[in-house]
């Protein structure tokens, strides 16, 4: 965003810098030279066709510049000029003579002394039309006489009431001779002025002008952008003439050709302010439309001889229309608080100064150096408009370009978000399913397993079976606890334990002691490590019941880094050794070691005939605090 | 004269245990059903002074009579008799009324002994049944409606005999370490289990008062 604003200034500062070279040169173009000579008055005849001067008995003498507008309103035959000068002292100048014609509208051709000098285009209708370009046309020494030099000037051109605007009504400005080297100078700062200039930069308009085009078909939301273009092209159409010296047609019909383009202009340019001030309205369009018919329409009516005043009255009437769209689009983005509210109103402020100096310069109410000054500003004026409507384009671009990235993005993130809430459900289903599964497994364990060797601990003759099914159903049960297993409290665990293992020993009539950590311990044992650990304990108590002998036995637990350590201690007669040295494996021992093992812990059992048997459980708590 | 409720649908458990029970109390008239449906209609039937209930039935849950029993015939002592001696299954029918429990695979001196033990009002009571009813009445002290519901809490002593049990004493023990005689010991047990039902048949008549009130909005 800041860079716009650069961009806003800079534009601002290019255009203002424009217009203050404009200024230097115009009003350096101001001051006239004092050595070269002007011609305050000449002899005017009118042409009679013999292509010479008609005879100075039929001349009268006009003040120069003559503008045939004031001098012979409504005629437009061609008229004759006669220079007369004397060349004393010719041979003092620095360099050959000239004579400079700043203008001389439509057509001129040039005599020295009954030679031709200059002659370029048409005379006739259509004549030539080279308003514009200042003459200079060099006087060669040869035909120059010490005295009594005469230049005579043919002008063809058109009666004001012939032509739309008063810049291509006949006329010509006082001619001037002097140093060729110095009206050289002069001639092309004026030509840069007058005509180089403003073609330039009509001719940067029109491309302007067609690169929004282009790029307002890309985009046909945005109809400002397409009232723009119409505008710039209008603009350097209008400008055309300033070029384009010979139409192939009459006077009349190029004349009704160039006034369709006004109200055309205008359409574009009231429209275009509207529209960019977001606001439209069909009445207006539709009376703008009209307006582009009923313009060259009412021309077409008036006829050849009423043209400049039918145009002056209709061109006011569009630039007032241009003006109240102009003010109307600056009150409402002064409201919207747009933020190239300022820029835009300079721009403006120097479009509608250059309007205003333009019509003023149709009634010849301005200073001619100040007459150029509208045709080569305005299309700079428009070239800058444009380029800010480029630069908005680039930003809207740019923002869409944002918003689809972060729409990308979110997009993408909802998907991931998606998936993780799958796999989450997925997962969650999957524990669920397992839970279920789990609880029927056990369920039917209870009712169909427990149930036959329940049936067999109660009618089983023999009392071995009968305990053997009783243990097989502890076990039994202890398998269904890991089944549906939720992880248990160590200080749980120790409870059940230590009811377990008192309660068997009191039964039988052995001394027991237990000694455990009473306080509240935070850790978790896993369902699995739960079961293994109570079968461990289970079988080393019924070791003790049933094979040692012992009156007394000791149970310690105790947490010590980490690990949970298990002591079971009897005094009974010992676990026998086998024949090859190793522990009875009758005893269960390797079946405790394999459980101890299968918890990444170790069961170690001391044991001698006569000293009785230490088992030794240790088991990592870490390993089975957290896993389920 | 006592009159017995056996419900088991195992034939061979059900007539082992009939033997084992008309040991313990030769005068007893004992009524045998296999199924939860048979077991009700005798209870709408027959006053019993003891019921021992099987709970995983063909046609439901032992449970439901127990809390049939609780309802009509409040002086019937009812006993689970199961193979499942986790909370899971026997918290449930405690809260329904249960008295105790037994498990089906002892010998059959133990649960002569256990039998005789609960006649004289000494219920068992193992570590994880202490966790839950300690559990269940910690979530009861604090009740989301205090005023509707009726608060049943537990008294210092009867706490205690329940921590210490979950901590895997034996009642023995837990009459030694508080100086207090086996008979007191056993009855705070007896009425930590009244509490339980008294207290779980409240919740259920506030949770269906709660959704009566919300089926008539």
């Amino acid at each position: 965003m800041a860079s716009n604003r650069l961009l806003d200034r800079l534009l601002g500062l290019a255009l203002a810098q424009a217009l203050a070279a404009l200024l230097w040169l115009g009003l350096a173009a101001a001051p006239a030279h004092a050595q070269p000579m002007a011609f305050a008055d000449a002899l005017a005849a009118e042409d009679t066709g013999s292509g010479r001067f008609p005879g100075e008995s039929a001349a009268r003498v006009v003040t120069l510049p003559d503008d045939w507008a004031q001098t012979r309103p409504r005629l437009n035959t061609p008229v004759w000029y006669r220079l007369r000068f004397d060349a004393v002292g010719a041979e003092a100048q620095p360099g050959p003579l000239a004579l400079y014609v700043e203008q001389a509208c439509a057509n001129v051709e040039v005599q020295l002394n009954g030679q031709q000098l200059h002659a370029v285009g048409s005379m006739h209708d259509p004549i030539s039309l080279d308003c514009r370009r200042p003459l200079l046309v060099a006087l060669p020494v040869a035909l120059l006489q010490e005295r009594g030099n005469t230049i005579d000037l043919r002008l063809a051109g058109y009666a004001l009431q012939q032509v739309t605007s008063h810049q291509r009504a006949g006329g010509i400005a006082a001619p001037v001779i002097g140093s060729y080297a110095q009206l050289h100078a002069r001639q092309a700062r004026d030509t840069l002025l007058a005509v180089t200039l403003p073609t330039v930069a009509s001719t940067l308009l029109m491309l302007t002008g067609i690169v929004i085009l282009v790029m307002a078909r890309a985009r046909r939301r945005d109809s400002h952008l397409h009232y723009f273009s119409a505008l710039a092209i209008g603009w350097a159409l209008v400008t055309a003439r300033l070029w384009w010296h010979d139409l192939p047609m009459p006077n009349f019909d190029s004349e009704l050709l160039l006034a369709c383009l006004p109200p055309l202009v205008a359409l574009a340019a009231v429209q275009f302010l509207l529209n960019f001030a977001g606001w439209r309205s069909r009445p207006i369009e539709v009376a703008l439309y009209a307006q582009c018919v009923a313009v060259p329409l009412s021309l077409l009516l008036a006829g050849p001889a009423r043209m400049h005043a039918t145009a002056s009255s209709w061109y006011a009437l569009l630039v007032v229309q241009v003006l109240a769209a102009m003010a109307f689009y600056l009150w409402s983005t002064r409201r919207a608080r747009r933020r190239d509210f300022w820029a835009m109103s300079l721009v403006l402020l120097v479009v509608a100064a250059m309007v205003l100096l333009e019509l003023a310069a149709q009634r010849q109410l301005v200073p001619r150096p100040w007459q150029w000054l509208p045709q080569a500003l305005m299309p700079l004026a428009f070239i800058a408009v444009g380029l800010h409507l480029v630069q908005q384009h680039g930003s809207a671009l740019r923002s869409a370009e944002d918003g689809r990235l972060a729409l990308e993005t979110r997009i993408r993130e909802a998907g991931a978000e998606m998936e993780r809430n799958y796999a989450e459900i997925a997962e969650q289903r999957v524990e669920q399913v397992t839970r279920q599964e789990r609880k029927r497994i056990a369920a039917d364990l209870h009712d169909d397993l427990g149930a036959k060797l329940l049936t067999i601990v109660h009618t089983s003759e023999s009392e071995r079976i009968s305990t053997l099914a009783r243990e097989a159903l502890e076990e039994m049960r202890l398998s269904v606890r890991g089944l549906t297993g939720k992880p248990v409290k160590l200080i749980d665990a120790l409870g059940d334990w230590r009811a377990e293992v008192v309660g068997r020993l009191s039964q039988t009539g052995v001394e027991g002691e237990w000694s455990a950590p009473s306080e509240d311990l935070p850790q978790t044992l896993s369902a699995r490590a739960y079961v293994q650990t109570t079968r461990i304990l289970r079988e080393a108590v019924n070791n003790i019941i049933k094979h040692s002998g012992a009156s007394r036995c000791t149970i310690r637990c105790l947490i010590d880094s980490g690990d949970f350590q298990l002591a079971i201690q009897d005094n009974g007669k010992g676990i026998p050794l086998e024949l090859d040295g190793r522990l009875d494996r009758g005893h269960g021992m390797a079946s405790m070691k394999h459980r101890a093992k299968q918890l990444h812990g170790q069961c170690l059992v001391e044991s001698g005939p006569g000293y009785g048997t230490v088992i030794r459980l240790t088991i990592p708590l870490e390993r089975h605090t957290t896993r389920a | 004269m006592k009159t017995i409720l056996l419900l088991e649908d195992l034939p061979e458990i059900r007539a082992w245990l009939k033997t084992l029970v008309m040991q313990v109390f030769p005068d007893g008239q004992i009524s045998e059903a296999a199924r939860v449906h048979d077991a009700l209609e005798l209870v709408s039937a027959i006053k019993f002074d003891l019921a021992l209930c099987d709970l995983g039935l063909p046609d439901g849950s032992g449970v439901s009579v127990v809390e049939k029993l609780r309802e009509t015939q409040s002086e019937c002592q009812s006993v689970v008799v199961t193979i499942h001696d986790d909370d899971e299954h026997l918290f449930p029918a405690l809260q329904a009324g249960a008295f105790g429990y037994i498990l089906k695979e002892q010998p059959r001196e133990l649960i002569a002994e256990q039998l005789q033990r609960m006649n004289q009002g000494e219920p068992p009571l193992s570590p994880s049944i202490a966790r839950r009813v300690i559990a269940y009445f910690a979530a009861q002290s604090k009740p989301a409606q205090p005023d509707l519901m009726p608060h049943v809490s537990l008294t210092e002593r009867e706490s205690e005999v329940l921590l210490r049990v979950a901590k895997g004493f034996t009642l023995p023990e837990i009459g030694v370490q508080l100086g207090l005689s086996r008979h007191t010991i056993a009855d705070y047990v007896k009425q930590i289990y009244r509490k339980l039902n008294v207290s779980s048949r409240a919740e259920a008549a506030l949770e269906a008062q709660r959704l009566g009130l919300f089926r008539r909005q």
